[in-house]
């Protein structure tokens, strides 16, 4: 049997200050194989992000951060791995889009400069004729015109929209088996966003990437995802494919979850069905277990 | 296309600053000029002596102009400044772009050392001091940097002279290269005259010679800047693109010295340009106890004595070079800084 691309088994994760520790999430299992996109969907401060940054292994290396539990990547464990090593999958077998495109490019930089370095993380001899054309060619797969002149661009120098193609391309272009998209394109207009998107979906699925898509948004997460878990208060409350989901909700919580999105065709206030006391506010501190169940 | 309208946006930018300096030193001229013929005492009777008779006094007067009104004198002087006369120095009883062309090298010299400790001390603690926050040698450097902040670099300068050349006798007392040595003068520069005559030895000695001085000099500098390269690369490594970088895996010192580096020198440069400029002034004590023949100590003598011409031309040297160091501030600015280069360019 292929082992999963992606296999997080019990993460728990605690940051710890001077004001005491914080546990945020509460024992995450979730499991993403080849080809799969899959879907994690949750309120803002309910773990989406933190797990993102754990499977790449970013909040690692932060004081007074305790991680316990198993990431498998590919097989492999990542967490008993060295840091060296670990370090050098991200870029290469695992890369990650973030929120906001504009600020997450280095703003001193040419495109092209940036294509390059990240080009040699997996071909570290690619001489500048070669990345440039390895940067062109990706970047008219997410059907930018003109890539010569994006890539002589500064980030500035381009819309929102642009950069988020730019982003997009760069995470793919050395073919990693999974990507992380953490609310990708939440920073931009909502016709931008969904047309990124669309590229994205489609070059992920050129490109045979499986992908781990961090959103709040469940008209995007039923568009482009196969699978979904359902985070709330940095605990797993329910998975499964992402159509029957949709269908049959079985945790309140994703039902209340679902009935939030405003739907056009009905022209009664959705009514939650459990009590939306118990989903007021996020928060950061989670309660002792069994509480959100 | 793309370089042609960069070239022309750093023109624009060089001639722009340019005029400003230059309206920035027609106004040092006036004011300088005024200020030294109003403070009190009769230059003529100083330069004199007590024993010079009163026609004496009265004919240098008429040969420096000073019977006349003020601004026939400064119209005098713009001529002359025209063909690149200071006048005459009433204290050295030469040309004072002699005595600057005598003087000003060894200032120079001292500044520009001075300037590369500034920067290659002062960058490296920073960088290192943000990347390490929190641990032992940040909180080493900050100490070590507050310190050299907080005392002027004349105190500096006699500590160090102490330590260093008196107790510990590492390094000479004073002078720019020990009597041994005869250099051929071409540029001035003694670390350059050394070299063009290939003369190594000497050009050691100079180095030794050079180096308590200077780093006297660039002590407050190194410590402000490490304090702001240390701030600004902090604030930087809160930016999403440190983020990305490090999810693309990029070593540590690499996130440091190239992505998180670059954005945050740029308010440091700014600093650090009138830091350089500042040091002309502070350069004055320093070399008084370094015994360093420098301008700093040859305006201030010019001064006490009231040597109109002298204080003119100095302040005016001391001023171009502030401004030329501010100018080359800029350029680096419009250089690392895109925005700047494309005149805040939009969308």
């Amino acid at each position: 049997m292929i082992a999963p691309t992606l296999d997080i088994r019990d993460l728990r994760l605690t940051f710890s200050g001077l004001g005491g520790s914080v546990d945020v999430l509460h024992g995450i299992s979730l499991s993403i194989n080849r080809e799969e996109r899959v879907a994690l969907v949750g309120e803002s401060g309910s773990g989406k992000s933190v797990t993102a940054r754990s499977v790449l292994g970013l909040l690692q290396s932060l004081r007074g951060t305790r991680i316990s539990g198993d990431i498998l990547f590919e097989g492999t464990n990542l967490e008993s791995m060295d840091e060296s090593r670990r370090r050098q999958l991200r870029g290469t077998r695992m890369s990650m889009i973030f929120q906001d495109p504009v600020s997450s490019l280095n703003p001193v930089y040419r495109i092209g400069v940036q294509f390059r370095e990240v080009l040699a993380r997996s071909n570290p001899g690619i001489d500048a004729a070669e990345a440039r054309d390895r940067a062109a060619e990706i970047l008219s797969e997410v059907s930018i015109g003109e890539p010569g002149r994006v890539l002589e661009s500064f980030p500035f120098q381009l819309s929102g929209g642009m950069n988020q193609r730019v982003m997009i391309a760069m995470a793919l272009v050395n073919e990693p088996a999974l990507l992380v998209a953490d609310e990708p394109g939440t920073a931009l207009d909502v016709t931008v966003q969904d047309q990124t998107l669309r590229l994205m979906h489609r070059l992920v699925q050129e490109h045979r990437t499986s992908v781990l898509f961090i959103s709040h948004n469940l008209g995007i997460v039923r568009e482009f995802t196969d699978r979904l878990y359902v985070i709330y208060r940095g605990r797993i409350v329910e998975e499964g494919p992402t159509g029957s989901v949709f269908r049959a909700p079985g945790h309140p919580y994703t039902r209340a979850l679902l009935a939030a999105v405003p739907r056009i065709t009905r022209d009664e206030i959705p009514e939650f069905e459990a009590d939306p006391g118990k989903f007021g506010a996020p928060k950061v501190v989670h309660g002792p277990a069994g509480n959100s169940a | 296309m793309r370089l042609e309208r960069n070239m022309r946006s750093v023109c624009k930018l060089l001639a722009q600053r340019l005029a400003i300096s230059l309206l920035v030193l027609a106004g040092v001229s006036v004011l300088v000029f005024a200020i030294a013929r109003i403070i009190p005492g009769d230059p003529a009777r100083i330069a004199l002596g007590p024993n010079a008779t009163a026609e004496q006094v009265q004919k240098l007067r008429e040969q420096l102009h000073l019977d006349r009104p003020i601004w026939t004198q400064y119209g005098y002087f713009v001529r002359d400044l025209a063909e690149g006369d200071l006048g005459i120095s009433l204290y050295t009883n030469r040309p004072v772009t002699t005595d600057i062309a005598q003087f000003l090298p060894a200032t120079l010299e001292l500044i520009l050392v001075a300037g590369i400790f500034m920067i290659g001390f002062g960058l490296p603690l920073g960088i290192v001091s943000a990347r390490y926050r929190g641990r032992a040698v940040d909180h080493i450097i900050r100490i070590v940097s507050l310190l050299g902040v907080s005392a002027p670099s004349f105190v500096w300068a006699v500590i160090l002279m102490l330590l260093f050349a008196f107790f510990l006798p590492l390094f000479p007392i004073a002078g720019r290269i020990s009597t041994d040595f005869e250099i051929d003068r071409a540029t001035g520069f003694l670390l350059i005259d050394t070299l063009l005559v290939a003369n190594y030895a000497a050009f050691g000695n100079a180095l030794w010679h050079i180096v308590l001085p200077a780093f006297a000099l660039a002590l407050s500098g190194i410590g402000q800047a490490a304090r702001l390269t240390r701030a600004n690369m902090i604030e930087t490594y809160g930016r999403p693109y440190i983020e990305m970088a490090r999810s693309y895996g990029f070593p540590e010192w690499k996130i440091a010295s190239r992505y998180a580096f670059r954005p945050s020198i740029i308010p440091s440069l700014t600093i650090l340009g009138l830091d350089f400029a500042a040091m002309l002034g502070n350069a004055f004590l320093v070399e008084a106890i370094f015994a360093w023949p420098g301008l700093s100590r040859y305006g201030v003598t010019v001064i006490l004595r009231k040597d109109l011409n002298a204080i003119v031309g100095t302040v005016l040297i001391i001023s171009a070079a502030f401004l030329i160091a501010n100018l080359i501030v800029d350029l680096l600015i419009a250089f690392l800084n895109p925005r700047i280069r494309y005149g805040q360019g939009s969308k």
